[in-house]
């Protein structure tokens, strides 16, 4: 129940969520959310495990169904669109998952090249330019011909960047691009993420429970949990928060709004209370 | 009470797959039509399930071949008709043995394969990066797999019963010493080409169809981790090989009871 | 990823073996072309019993086949078996007098129609009916008449 913080006309967001409720089987994942995600910034969605953040990116990008509200982008409601107008709107949509998705039985280079290939007839001199223009911008131009099981965690991510890129989307959604890599990595990844949306003004959408890598590359930042919308503010808000569940996840306390014991009998009980006395 | 709840579950649960799986037969037959303009998607494919499987198709062929002349002559001497060998070898094979046996190792080989492979795409989401790039997988990837393997099934069904009766031959004549004239005669004024050798490619056509649309489906459908996929491929060996066995019978009791 | 070219050498040479084995299979192994009735005219024989012949049972002359049976039905007022006889359009010089007969191939084997050429000047046409026909031979009958046989002859000591 909390309000929009950037201004509300369609200006000034890419992406609106509006009172967005999803199931999933009888468990509610989310409940009654309203965020709106500004043009042109960085946009961090952190939270605990769970807390559906990426079932959040998976409603975005049409792969589910919200069970009421409207998930605006670019001003159309995407459950109202059929597989023609989702497909075209995906096409200006990039999305970098957690392992990069690769496909694994194209080169580097192929795989950059192709959305390329399957959305456009561009002549073979032309697409190759494009594919070693993205691969330098993350720095992998003279990784082309490798196969995606040659490449480390990170320079999978990035080749899965260049790919997301390629055809100059108006916003990309990053899945955890920052877990299980190490700190280079993270930093490379962050400095990308950081110049991709500089450089080229695209929208982007982090979600992550990295909240110091997060917390440095985002403008604007929303903390979801239980459902709801737990905090929101710029990195430096955020920090300064008094919210309990605000200050557990950012200080990282084992115990607080989210308890450390899982719910269980008295303890004594437990232990001596079926054995007699 | 219990055995008849799960029992009831079981059945539910049996019904809402098959109806999914059928949806998803129709979904790769609309998107089939999008792959006559990228024909080299599904040559792919043959290359990849129909040339791979060839191997173990001749060798396997030449082996039955082989063993239905040693088992054929045996029984058929008894009677004095030893010179029918070569039309007891080729109807076994070109009504039975040929689609059945080369649909049951096409499953094992080609099915299995197919099924985790594309678990394994959709555990490494690269089914789901492919939709997020607006590219429909059950186009670019399913569709192609599905149709290489109803074109392949007939092709590999006719070379098993053509090496089979070479092996045949090669038994009778050369080594149990059957004529080799009567071996061939006897084979060309029994054999019907409608009643045998059609009847052998349309039972063989509808085992690659309902063998690749099993694969292709389980392989589609699996739990997305290690286990999944490797119980989807299990499921794929064990489903087309129940499914060719009743299909044959089916099918041959149509057959036989039109002649 | 293996080489486009080769791929497609592969599969070209894959379909090529898979379509000729089925020629094989079709022409050498099985009769494709010696199945069709070219150019064939229908005639009709009556019979007072025809076995187990079937549909597309072969006509022979002098043992050579020269057609196939094309249908075969009963007829409700004279109580015979009619069989509609396809004969290949080589084979005109059939005398209108040719005797049909249904003959078993080998011991136990499958039934067939086989003709055997009278002498008159006319020839069968489109529509014709042979008029002499031989029925299918009944193993029961056969043995009654053997037995009746054997039991008339002892009674028959004069």
């Amino acid at each position: 129940m909390s309000q929009i913080a950037a201004s509300t006309n369609d200006d000034g967001n890419l992406v609106e969520i509006r009172d967005v409720s999803f199931q999933y089987g009888t468990r509610t994942i989310l409940d009654n959310l309203t965020l709106g995600i500004p043009r042109g910034r960085v946009t961090a969605i952190m939270g605990g495990s769970g807390c559906g953040k990426t079932s959040l990116l998976n409603l975005i990008g049409g792969r589910l169904r919200p069970s009421r509200g409207q998930v605006l982008v670019d001003g159309q409601n995407v459950p109202d669109l059929n597989i023609r107008e989702l497909y075209q709107l995906r096409k200006r949509m990039g999305m970098l998952f957690q392992h990069g998705a690769l496909l694994t039985d194209l080169s580097v280079f192929e795989n950059v090249a192709f959305p390329i290939r399957e959305h456009t007839r561009l002549p073979e001199a032309v697409l190759r330019n494009l594919v070693l223009m993205k691969l330098q911008t993350v720095g992998l131009r003279g990784a082309r011909d490798l196969m995606p099981w040659e490449l480390s965690g990170g320079m999978a991510r990035r080749v899965a960047l260049a790919r997301a890129i390629v055809l100059e989307p108006m916003m990309i959604m990053y899945d955890e691009p920052f877990t299980g890599l190490d700190p280079i990595s993270m930093g490379v990844i962050a400095k990308l993420i950081r110049e991709l949306n500089q450089v080229l003004g695209i929208t982007s959408i982090v979600v992550s429970h990295d909240v110091a890598e997060a917390s440095l590359i985002s403008d604007y930042a929303y903390l979801l949990g239980n459902g709801r919308i737990l905090g929101q503010g710029t990195p430096t808000e955020l920090q300064q928060s008094t919210s309990p569940d605000v200050r557990q996840f950012m200080d990282g306390l084992p115990d607080g709004p989210v308890p450390y014991t899982y719910p269980a009998r008295n303890y004594l009980e437990d232990l001596f209370g079926e054995n007699g006395r | 009470m219990k055995m008849f709840q799960s029992l009831g579950a079981a059945v539910l649960s049996t019904i809402e797959r098959l109806g999914s799986a059928a949806l998803f037969f129709f979904d790769i037959l609309g998107n089939s039509w999008a792959l006559v303009k990228r024909f080299y998607l599904v040559t792919q494919q043959v290359y990849a399930v129909g040339v791979f499987t060839l191997p173990i198709v001749l060798v396997s062929g030449l082996f039955v071949g082989m063993v239905l002349g040693l088992q054929g002559y045996n029984t058929l001497v008894k009677f004095g008709a030893a010179q029918s060998l070569g039309l007891l070898v080729a109807l076994s094979l070109l009504r039975e043995l040929g689609p059945v046996v080369t649909a049951l190792l096409f499953a094992g080989r080609a099915g299995s394969a197919l099924t985790a492979e594309i678990g394994l795409m959709k555990a490494t989401e690269q089914l789901a990066g492919m939709e997020m790039m607006a590219v429909n997988p059950v186009m670019r990837v399913i569709a192609p797999r599905f149709l290489a393997g109803v074109i392949s099934m007939p092709l590999l069904a006719a070379m098993f019963s053509a090496i089979g009766i070479l092996g045949g031959h090669l038994v009778g004549v050369g080594l149990l010493g059957v004529d080799s004239g009567a071996f061939w005669s006897q084979m060309q004024n029994g054999v019907d080409f409608r009643d045998d050798v059609m009847n052998g490619v349309i039972k063989s056509v509808v085992f690659g169809v309902v063998v690749t649309w099993i694969a292709v489906f389980e392989g589609y459908d699996a739990v997305p981790n290690s286990e999944g996929v490797s119980r989807a491929t299990n499921h794929t060996v064990v489903y087309s090989s129940l499914a060719v066995l009743g299909l044959d019978f089916i099918m041959t009791a149509l057959m036989l009871g039109d002649v | 990823m293996t080489n486009r070219k080769t791929v497609e050498v592969w599969v070209g040479i894959f379909v090529a073996a898979g379509v000729f084995a089925l020629g094989v299979l079709a022409f050498r192994v099985g009769n494709l072309t010696t199945t069709d009735v070219t150019d064939g005219y229908r005639v009709e024989a009556r019979f007072e019993n025809v076995g187990s012949l079937k549909v597309r049972s072969a006509i022979t002359l002098a043992g050579v086949r020269v057609g196939r049976v094309a249908a075969i039905h009963s007829d409700p007022d004279t109580y015979q078996a009619v069989v509609v006889l396809n004969i290949d359009g080589r084979y005109k010089n059939l005398p209108t007098d040719t005797s049909a007969s249904i003959l078993t191939a080998g011991l136990l084997g499958e039934q067939y129609v086989e003709l055997e050429p009278g002498g008159a000047e006319e020839y069968l046409k489109e529509g014709s009916r042979i008029k002499l026909t031989q029925s299918a031979m009944v193993l029961e009958k056969l043995v009654g008449r053997l037995l009746t046989a054997f039991i008339d002859k002892p009674a028959d000591n004069k």
